[in-house]
């Protein structure tokens, strides 16, 4: 019986190894060749677009880089200040409403909450148009709040935190800080926030990613070389299909793609504990 | 007195909800409105200035429901959302078991799980191209590795089949998402009380039965948003479609998010139509949205909410009373 | 959230003492200087050392690349007159994700201090600026002070150049600076064993003219194990320039018989084996122009850029074993016209940039120094340029070509190049038609299927009347 049961787990031992190794190769693969790439020259690459050994043209590809309207600490201070304005506000703000619709019973609570659900379902291509329109007659191009304010209002980050608090905030605690007499706000912040912490880091590691990574908005929102985003840098290099330089491109992604690394690694002890809700023990 | 007190924080539910409204309101409630409006009007083309409301206000929605590459994006969006969802949660599921187990512990799941979750913060734009040189014709890595294998003599034209295509895309998708899904589903169970998981453990229950009937259940909630998300997400799929092969070949991964673009953008600025592509997207997205909230909603948390109404209720009769 | 902040600011650091270090470098110096640069500090005219008390006025410039841009500096530096009075406002929006169309729309659309006063615009949709849609935004370059018909004849524009350029009143509204006219452009050493001479009169005869011609060479090269051209796509830009009609007229969708036919060229290439079946812009398309591919491919048709940027830089061991002659019928392929607003208040100003770029046949003008390869210093890329007048004042030998003047080619290619078939559904449609006809010859479709569903798609997306 015990035999059986250890002959078992050395078979789910090595399953589950082989699975997880498989999956590390495929995801760290395309990382590598675009690390590789941005060593390459562009007719390498051309030629062959996949390649694990690294060459010799890096310096030539920075060169290049630099040589084109390509400034990467310009670009780096605009997405940093754009991707962590936009995640502190959407962190910050969808746990405030989701905590408005989980700790307190009001009457539009659940059409409300119907209402977030519905504005996350309309499909953006066209209602993008219909934004820039808009910024476009108030005078906010280039302007970088036009895209960090919207974020105070993301629907499916309201919706995720929604989600978590109905697991594991136990009210109890808030009502326990009421008959202490905290206010409703000094409570938020002081009691119910550090238990969404682990939540909270995972929603920021999502929304970093995705505001840094984003470019249609941006491209066409911020049309002036000093407000330009990594992203945009990027793909102003691949704007002329007749001459691309494939090399310096891949550069530019591999520079886009550091800072998230190293944001990621940082939070990602949040990943790696588990996001342990329910902060309070016993 | 203490319920008297409960009633009156509920301003604090439209106190706290003022940033989010007002934000709404300013930024995003024109670009709505505007996508809503516009299916209803003859507003194409550009540098147009004035447009008026269609006599047949619905004619737009007839257009593109009779339009055969609309109808073909449908089946493709479900076809591709389908293949790659599936899979996606289900390896999620089994990871998150893995991850979770309190019987087998993995070494090195911490990594594993930052690792995962590693496709998602590349741009879909790069995807796009490493794929399409990967499955390259007549010279590209799949090719020449199957050859090398000697599983074919001469390169297959991978790109040009629709079902590979489809399939391609499907898998990007699920590549790119089984990480993300998965850190949520963990991130779920973890939330669960251990304390029931020990209790089971006294009742003998194996690793899969306290999955099955402890952690599930459990992750009910979280479990929606899963589904909910990836469900919008997926009808709504654009970048790798687009980007991959521009919704080729023949049409095989044209999405609808593709197919409204092209409406709007490709030519003839068919805005009007694309618009209301729009409002019929989100009308299957919201009738699908409210089946899965139907079908796992909380039933005990429903019953809460019909004995709080019953309490507020009696509460306010006995204020009543206590007034006459 | 402090520890992300605080690893935030790290992050920053490092980037500045990258930047700094690599900025440092004097090469880099010398030509990235303005756009990379705050536009708020003079750096836009570096040429003017004295802080003028006069504000500047200002003058938006919109462009999906950098090149224009780079030129409009190179004109501010020249003239310091001008840029003690001007100064140059730079939007760049890359064509990718097809942004620059729509935000360029918006702005001319919605005016003010920020609409463009001079833009630009790729081959691919430079008809809805010129003579579609977007017509209207564009002045005529008379109103911008320039002595368009006579400049044109004097500097001999290509006629296509201007043709594109020409609004439906008859005004030039838009010209270019490079010429894009198409050749064939060919391995002398693959010529010579097959034919036996390299010389670029004699293979234009061969393969030409007629794509009748063009496919009796095919079968001769066949029967060498050699291919004529590396993939479909390589035909299908002389196809679809040598039509009479474009895909629409009218409204209506019009199916040209040549380009028709380009199912049957496809399909023959494709069954006959007369190529590598690669994509264009793909792996294996350009590992053809350096023998890499399955069998020697003779040659690839394309304009002076396809030298200078995609086949010299990946021609390996090939390199100076290149010639350049007449193709069976003649095409253009890419350009950029500049356009200058009608509604900007600065016309005269915009009219002297736009002149110095499109029409200016002296050797300091932008076209001379573009010709010869000189506008950043010398020993830059050649290429041929719209005026025929400074092509012929230029050198263009080419050691990549084994001394040959492409400009001998060039010249003439530029008369035969057609620019009255255009429309602004170009790209679309020529993206569905070149996935039905890879799907026809590849078998997947019949050629009926494959014309009715090309016809399936125009009605669908776009607004056109299909019969």
């Amino acid at each position: 019986m015990k035999k059986n049961k250890k002959s078992q787990s050395v078979l789910f031992k090595v399953v589950a190894y082989s699975v997880c190794i498989l999956l590390v190769i495929l995801s760290i693969l395309p990382f590598w060749i675009m690390f590789v790439n941005a060593t390459r020259s562009t007719f390498q690459i051309q030629q062959d677009a996949l390649s694990f050994i690294p060459s010799k043209y890096l310096i030539s590809n920075i060169q290049i880089l630099l040589g084109k309207t390509f400034d990467p600490l310009r670009g780096l201070i605009n997405s940093t200040i754009i991707s962590a304005s936009s995640t502190l506000c959407t962190i910050y703000f969808s746990a405030l409403t989701a905590y408005a619709l989980v700790a307190y019973n009001w009457k539009l609570r659940s059409p409300f909450f119907t209402f977030i659900m519905a504005v996350m379902m309309i499909p953006a291509q066209v209602s993008s148009i219909g934004f820039y329109q808009f910024m476009y007659k108030i005078g906010m191009t280039n302007n970088f709040l036009a895209l960090i304010l919207p974020t105070i209002a993301t629907p499916a980050a309201v919706f995720f935190m929604r989600q978590f608090m109905l697991a594991s905030l136990p009210l109890e605690l808030v009502e326990a800080a009421r008959i202490d007499g905290a206010g409703e706000f000094y409570t938020f912040n002081k009691i119910v926030l550090p238990i969404m912490k682990p939540a909270m880091a995972t929603q920021a590691i999502f929304s970093f990613v995705s505001s840094w990574n984003s470019l249609f908005l941006p491209l066409i929102l911020l049309t002036k070389s000093e407000k330009y985003t990594m992203p945009i840098m990027v793909s102003l290099l691949r704007g002329d299909i007749y001459k691309t330089e494939y090399g310096a491109v891949y550069l530019g992604l591999a520079l886009t793609v550091l800072p998230i690394f190293i944001i990621y690694f940082l939070l990602s002890k949040y990943i790696v504990e588990g996001v342990a809700l329910g902060g309070v023990k016993g | 007195m203490k319920r008297k007190k409960g009633v009156s924080y509920a301003k604090y539910g439209y106190i706290f909800s003022i940033p989010f409204a007002v934000i709404f309101l300013i930024f995003s409630l024109y670009p709505i409105l505007y996508t809503a409006l516009l299916g209803f009007t003859d507003f194409k083309g550009l540098g147009t200035k004035s447009w008026h409301f269609l006599d047949n206000p619905f004619q737009n929605f007839i257009l593109i429901l009779n339009n055969d590459s609309f109808r073909q994006s449908l089946s493709n969006t479900f076809i591709i959302w389908t293949a790659n969802f599936i899979p996606q949660i289900l390896l999620a599921l089994v990871l998150t078991a893995w991850f979770t187990s309190r019987r087998n512990k993995l070494k090195g799941k911490g990594l594993f799980k930052v690792i995962f979750y590693l496709p998602n913060i590349i741009t879909a734009a790069s995807i796009a191209i490493l794929f399409y040189s990967l499955f390259g014709y007549p010279v590209g890595p799949v090719n020449s590795l199957l050859i090398k294998l000697g599983l074919i003599d001469t390169p297959v034209y991978f790109l040009i089949n629709k079902a590979t295509a489809r399939g391609i895309v499907a898998f990007i998708q699920f590549w790119m998402w089984y990480g993300y899904t998965m850190i949520i589903l963990v991130s779920g169970v973890l939330g669960i009380s251990p304390d029931i998981y020990e209790a089971a453990e006294i009742d003998g229950t194996t690793g899969l039965q306290a999955f099955w009937y402890i952690t599930l259940p459990n992750l009910k909630t979280i479990l929606l948003y899963v589904l909910i998300t990836s469900m919008i997400g997926g009808l709504n799929m654009y970048d790798i479609p687009k980007m991959f092969m521009q919704g080729g070949p023949d049409n095989a991964t044209l999405t609808t998010s593709v197919f409204i673009y092209n409406q709007a953008f490709s030519g003839s600025y068919l805005y009007n139509r694309a618009a209301a592509a729009s409002m019929i997207m989100f009308l299957i997205i919201a009738f699908f949205s409210a089946i899965l909230f139907y079908l796992l909603r909380d039933k005990d948390a429903i019953e809460r909410r019909k004995e709080n109404k019953r309490m507020r209720k009696a509460y306010k009769e006995r204020q009543e009373a206590e007034k006459l | 959230m402090k520890r992300v902040l605080s690893l935030l600011l790290v992050v920053l650091m490092m980037f500045s003492l990258v930047a700094c270090g690599s900025g440092s470098q004097p090469a880099n110096e010398a030509n990235n200087a303005a756009p990379s640069t705050p536009a708020a500090e003079p750096s836009a005219a570096p040429s003017t050392t004295e802080p003028s008390s006069t504000k500047k006025i200002v003058l938006n410039v919109w462009s999906f690349t950098d090149e224009v841009p780079k030129m409009i500096e190179k004109f501010l530096e020249m003239n310091p007159d001008f840029a003690a009075k001007y100064e140059i406002s730079t939007t760049i929006i890359a064509t990718t994700e097809g942004a620059y169309q729509p935000a360029l729309d918006q702005a001319l659309a919605s005016g003010g201090k920020d609409a463009p006063d001079i833009y630009t615009a790729e081959a691919a949709f430079v008809l809805k600026y010129a003579q579609g849609d977007a017509s209207q935004y564009a002045a005529p370059y008379k109103d911008l002070g320039i002595d368009v018909d006579k400049a044109i004849t004097d500097a001999e524009i290509a006629q296509y150049t201007k043709d594109i350029g020409t609004n439906g009143n008859g005004d030039v509204v838009a010209l270019g600076y490079q010429a894009t006219g198409g050749a064939y452009i060919y391995r002398r050493s693959i010529a010579k064993d097959v034919w036996g001479t390299d010389d670029p009169a004699e293979i234009a005869k061969i393969i030409g003219p007629g794509w009748d011609k063009f496919y009796a060479a095919a079968a001769e090269l066949k029967a060498k194990g050699y291919g004529i051209v590396s993939g479909d796509g390589d035909v299908w830009h002389a196809v679809e320039n040598s039509s009479e009609k474009g895909w629409v007229a009218d409204g209506k969708f019009v199916m040209d018989p040549k380009r028709e036919a380009f199912l049957d060229l496809s399909k023959e290439l494709k069954d006959k084996g007369y190529h590598n079946d690669t994509q264009d812009w793909q792996d294996a398309w350009y590992a053809d122009m350096k023998d890499a591919g399955e069998k020697k491919i003779l040659g690839f048709f394309g304009p002076a850029w396809m030298i200078n940027y995609v086949i010299a830089g990946n021609s390996g061991e090939t390199f100076g074993d290149w010639a350049v002659c007449e193709p069976p019928v003649g095409f253009f392929w890419g350009g950029t016209w500049v356009l200058g607003s009608a509604s900007s208040e600065k016309k005269e100003a915009v009219g002297q940039i736009i002149n110095w770029i499109t029409l200016d046949t002296t050797e300091q003008g932008l076209q001379y120094m573009w010709a010869n390869g000189t506008l950043n210093g010398p020993g830059g890329t050649k290429d041929t340029v719209a005026s025929g007048k400074v092509m012929g004042m230029s050198d263009g030998t080419l050691e990549f070509l084994a001394g040959q003047d492409m400009f001998e080619v060039f010249i003439p290619a530029n008369q035969f190049a057609n620019g009255k078939n255009l429309t602004q559904y170009d790209e679309t449609i020529n993206l569905y038609w070149r996935d039905q006809v890879r799907a026809y010859s590849a078998g997947e479709k019949s050629r009926e299927d494959a014309i009715k569903d090309l016809k399936q798609m125009v009605r669908d997306n776009l607004d056109i009347i299909v019969e």
